[in-house]
């Protein structure tokens, strides 16, 4: 993939890691995925619900063939449900490709990994084992979301506990 | 070469690609208990399917290798620099045995003897840390062999120096080239020799070998084209210029998918075909002396389906063979036939096709599985005493399980099972172990049919379709808009419905999936109820409304919407949708419907019956009718006279070794003497702990017997029961004197037999 091409070009440059990651929106906040891990971005994606699935399951999509259970970012940080067609990443995780329902999707912007900071301690419990840290920009902030820990049989262990 | 060990080869290949994969991840993350999983599994794999197949340099080698890898699994060592170096070079002398087998069906005469030495010494913590991995360059065998470089040329991916400790299959192939040359040559030349015996036996020449992802994708894009093409049709709908192209695009693809269908769909005996052989070797490697019979042979499973099962189904026959099946004197002992029975089954039912593997063996002793999981920590003792029996016999598919008394080679390192559940698991079905101590087990799989077809009826219900499986669906009763009110009773809240003078427990769909909200019965519109069975549970379940039954292809739900329990798979629907499928067997388990009393009753009862009154098989012998109690008896032989020998005046039967009493009583034998071809037939019973034999000339019927009480006092007769109506003789099988036990008695005994007939 070029986008990978671009972040070892640059590894030269900088000391730090350069990470592509794909900035999505969901309410006032920027979140962003490593886009190493995303497979495809599907607009205007109208998933199946799923009668009695844990509440942060947005639905089955159909996906090449595949039934793919996706993640509703908006149910999983207790966000009332959004009107209209949403976003669909599919993602791919050790345990499988799920899909993760967002606002919208956003441009892919370069980070450095001297931007990093791990989560802040004020956020509350749950936040802090979704979110994977957060990245400084130049004028806001940015969430990293670790596709491996919104994995959904991971998910569910997680709010279970 | 046999198909087998192609097979085994292909197998093997990817099995140590693997290994090597996971062993380079090993270095960065030593403790990855999952890697060290996956590679013991790679070596155990091949160490097994070499057993079978002969090579016994080769099973020698992963056996060794295999030790020192359970150690790591056990914790007992931790993997450092010179044990994956160690491992490697265990990679590497199995590739190179694969290779020369591969070459020339044979494994060569090479000794591995210093690389199972390195091995064995790995397995010493200390000396793990100390000794450099150059011990194996050092082998006597290995020094005369080709330069290092050749070969690690070829394998660039080997991090560590690639040992060499195989000289002889090196230099075997028949050429005039030197030895390094050979050594540099022989990692290419198998490749020109595999390809030969394919091309020259192409006598199939109609059928090819197709790779099975191929197919995966081959059907998932078929899915796609019908999807497309439903999106085609509904578009071009109102175009007449259009109806012609899309009808044809229909046909087509519905051809396609077909096709593609039946490409993948295989018959179980691709699979059981390969056991007989495996039963055979290992029953004589373990002593065993067990008869294979296989049922169900052309049961249809989709390809990649019956790939995942067949490491499973190989480990559960493995296990019924040396932890089931018990050696022919204890068995002897035990009153049973010294030849065990492992029986093979395979059949649809419903949505599922089940496979088992049952034996007559000594069964799981579940005090022993009870201790065992204690010792080994899988288990408080608190909890194991509250299990119950099904429960503990659940624990031994738990990794690193294991009840044989001592590692053996075929298996005892507790991987069988739990192998076998996670690769079942993986592909959506279920394990089952039933056993019964001295009795046998039997290991069911229950492989669904995900990537088949099913046929299901597609419902609505709280604005969504859903598919009901056809295999379950006994009938559909339509309740018209008014009448819903009426037609469906309650007793409390349990709602019925009269269904031909019967209740019928009723299951509202839309209340079961969306419990949080009150429901009301819609009464101004139709209700339909979808008569359901659900292994012999019945039951109603209330949708809103129909629509045409289709064939579904099943695509697994991830195991987090699995867990719901409800839903056995989603599907893709005609009109691009997704609908989840119903499964009937977990809806009734959720709403509490189980078995009708009165049909449980009826079991009951009759079983009740069964304990009451005996069944005997009902024989004639020389023109008088007797009864055999049927319960003791083990089987009805049919064999010309002439295998009746004599002790003395006694007959007796030579079953391979083993002397069969055979009573007489009705004179059978002396009826049939005159015609030298003459088939008698002789009914083999168990008394006690010995086998006695009745010759009779007909066996009639079975039949229950009834009690008859003597006249005035009113009490039990002993040898006689009535049997269709009529008083017979019940055969005294306590009465048949014992075989002499010397010589010397014998003349005694023959006396006393004299005596008694």
């Amino acid at each position: 993939m070029s986008a990978t091409a671009v972040a070892v070009h640059r590894k030269d440059k900088a000391a730090a890691t350069l990470v592509e990651m794909c900035s999505v929106r969901l309410g006032a906040t920027l979140f962003g995925v490593p886009i190493t891990h995303i497979l495809e971005i599907v607009g205007g994606a109208r998933p199946q619900p799923v009668p009695l699935a844990p509440v942060f399951v947005g639905g089955l999509v159909h996906y090449r063939g595949d039934v793919l259970t996706t993640v509703s970012l908006r149910q999983l940080l207790g966000m009332p449900p959004k009107e209209g067609s949403q976003d669909l990443l599919v993602l791919e995780s050790s345990g499988g490709n799920f899909g993760l329902l967002v606002d919208s999707v956003g441009e892919v912007l370069t980070v450095s990994s001297a931007d990093h900071e791990p989560n802040p301690s004020i956020l509350d419990e749950r936040r802090r084992a979704l979110f994977a840290g957060a990245y400084k920009l130049k004028d806001s902030l940015m969430v990293m979301l670790d596709p491996e820990q919104l994995d959904p049989m991971r998910l569910s262990a997680v709010l279970a506990a | 070469m046999d198909e087998l060990t192609r097979e085994f080869l292909i197998e093997s290949q990817e099995g140590l690609d693997r290994m090597e994969r996971c062993l380079t991840d090993l270095e960065e993350r030593p403790q990855d208990a999952g890697l060290i999983g996956d590679i013991f599994r790679s070596v155990h794999t091949i160490k097994g399917t070499t057993g079978f197949l002969g090579f016994k340099r080769l099973e020698k080698l992963a056996h060794a290798g295999e030790n020192l890898l359970g150690l790591l699994r056990e914790n007992k060592l931790t993997a450092n620099e010179p044990i994956i170096t160690g491992l490697l070079q265990l990679l590497d002398g199995l590739r190179l045995i694969l290779k020369t087998i591969e070459s020339e069906d044979a494994e060569g005469e090479g000794e591995d003897t210093a690389l199972i030495a390195r091995l064995e010494e790995l397995q010493q913590p200390a000396e793990a840390q100390v000794k450099k991995p150059a011990h194996a360059h050092a082998g006597g065998h290995a020094a005369k062999a080709a330069p290092p470089p050749a070969p690690a040329a070829t394998l660039p991916a080997q991090p560590a120096p690639v040992p060499v400790p195989v000289a002889a299959p090196v230099a075997a192939p028949p050429s005039d080239i030197g030895p390094a040359q050979a050594a540099a040559s022989a990692p290419k030349e198998p490749e020109s020799e595999a390809a030969r015996p394919r091309t020259q036996g192409s006598a199939a020449e109609s059928s090819l070998r197709v790779d099975v992802t191929l197919l995966n994708r081959m059907m998932n894009l078929v899915g796609e084209l019908v999807l497309t093409r439903n999106q085609v049709l509904q578009a071009t709908s109102t175009d007449p210029n259009m109806t012609l192209l899309s009808r044809r695009l229909d046909m087509v693809t519905a051809d396609l998918r077909e096709s593609v269908m039946k490409a993948r769909m295989q018959p179980v005996s691709n699979i059981f075909s390969k056991m007989p052989r495996i039963v055979r070797d290992l029953s004589q490697s373990l002593g065993r002396r067990v008869r294979l019979e296989v049922e169900g042979q052309d049961t249809e499973l989709d390809k990649s389906l019956l790939e995942a099962i067949k490491d499973p189904l190989t480990h559960a026959v493995r296990n019924s063979l040396d932890h089931g099946i018990e050696p022919p004197d204890v068995r002897q002992a035990a009153g049973k036939n010294p030849e065990g029975m492992l029986k093979l089954r395979a059949a649809q039912e419903g949505s599922h096709v089940i496979i088992e593997v049952s034996d007559d063996g000594a069964g799981i002793n579940v005090e022993k599985v009870r201790q065992k999981a204690i010792e080994r920590g899988l288990i408080t003792p608190e909890r194991a005493a509250h299990l119950a029996e099904r429960e503990l016999l659940q624990l031994v598919f738990l990794p690193g399980f294991s009840t044989a008394a001592a590692v053996t080679n075929v298996s005892g390192r507790g991987v069988g099972m739990d192998v076998v559940r996670t690769n079942v698991e993986k592909i959506g079905g279920k394990v089952e172990i039933d056993s019964r101590t001295g009795k046998g087990t039997t290991l069911r799989l229950r492989i669904p049919l995900t990537l088949a077809i099913i046929p299901a009826l597609i419902v609505r219900s709280v604005n969504q379709s859903f598919a009901l499986p056809q295999g379950a669906l006994s009938e559909l009763v339509h309740v018209p808009p008014g009448q819903a009110a009426t037609a469906i009773e309650w007793i409390e809240n349990a709602p019925l419905y009269r269904l031909r003078g019967k209740l019928l427990p009723l299951v509202f769909l839309d209340r079961l999936l969306m419990p949080g909200v009150e429901h009301k019965i819609a009464t101004e519109r139709d209700n339909f109820i979808a008569v359901l069975d659900a292994d012999g549970r019945r039951f109603g379940l209330v949708v809103d409304g129909l629509a045409d039954p289709e064939e579904i292809v099943v695509k697994p739900l991830s195991a987090v919407l699995k867990d719901i329990g409800l839903f056995s798979g989603a599907t893709v629907l005609g009109n691009a949708d997704l609908a989840l499928i119903l499964d009937p067997g977990s809806i009734a388990m959720k709403t509490g419907v189980t078995m009708r009393e009165e049909e449980a009753s009826q079991i009951a009862d009759s079983e009740a019956d069964a304990g009451k009154s005996l069944e005997y098989l009902l024989v004639e012998a020389a023109g008088r009718q007797a009864a055999v109690p049927l319960t003791e008896v083990l089987r009805i032989e049919q064999l010309p006279l002439s295998r009746i020998e004599y002790i003395g005046y006694r007959p007796v039967l030579n079953f391979e070794g083993q002397l069969l009493p055979v009573e007489d009583t009705g004179g059978v034998l002396a009826a049939a003497q005159a015609d030298p071809e003459a088939q008698i037939i002789v009914v083999v019973c168990r008394e006690g702990n010995r086998h006695v034999g009745i010759a009779v000339s007909h066996v009639l019927d079975v039949a229950a017997g009834g009690d008859l009480f003597e006249a005035g006092t009113a009490q039990r007769t002993g040898g006689v029961t009535l049997l269709k109506n009529r008083v017979t003789g019940v055969v005294d099988l306590g009465g048949v004197a014992p075989l002499p036990a010397n010589e010397v008695a014998a003349a005694e005994w023959n006396h006393a037999e004299e005596a008694v007939v």
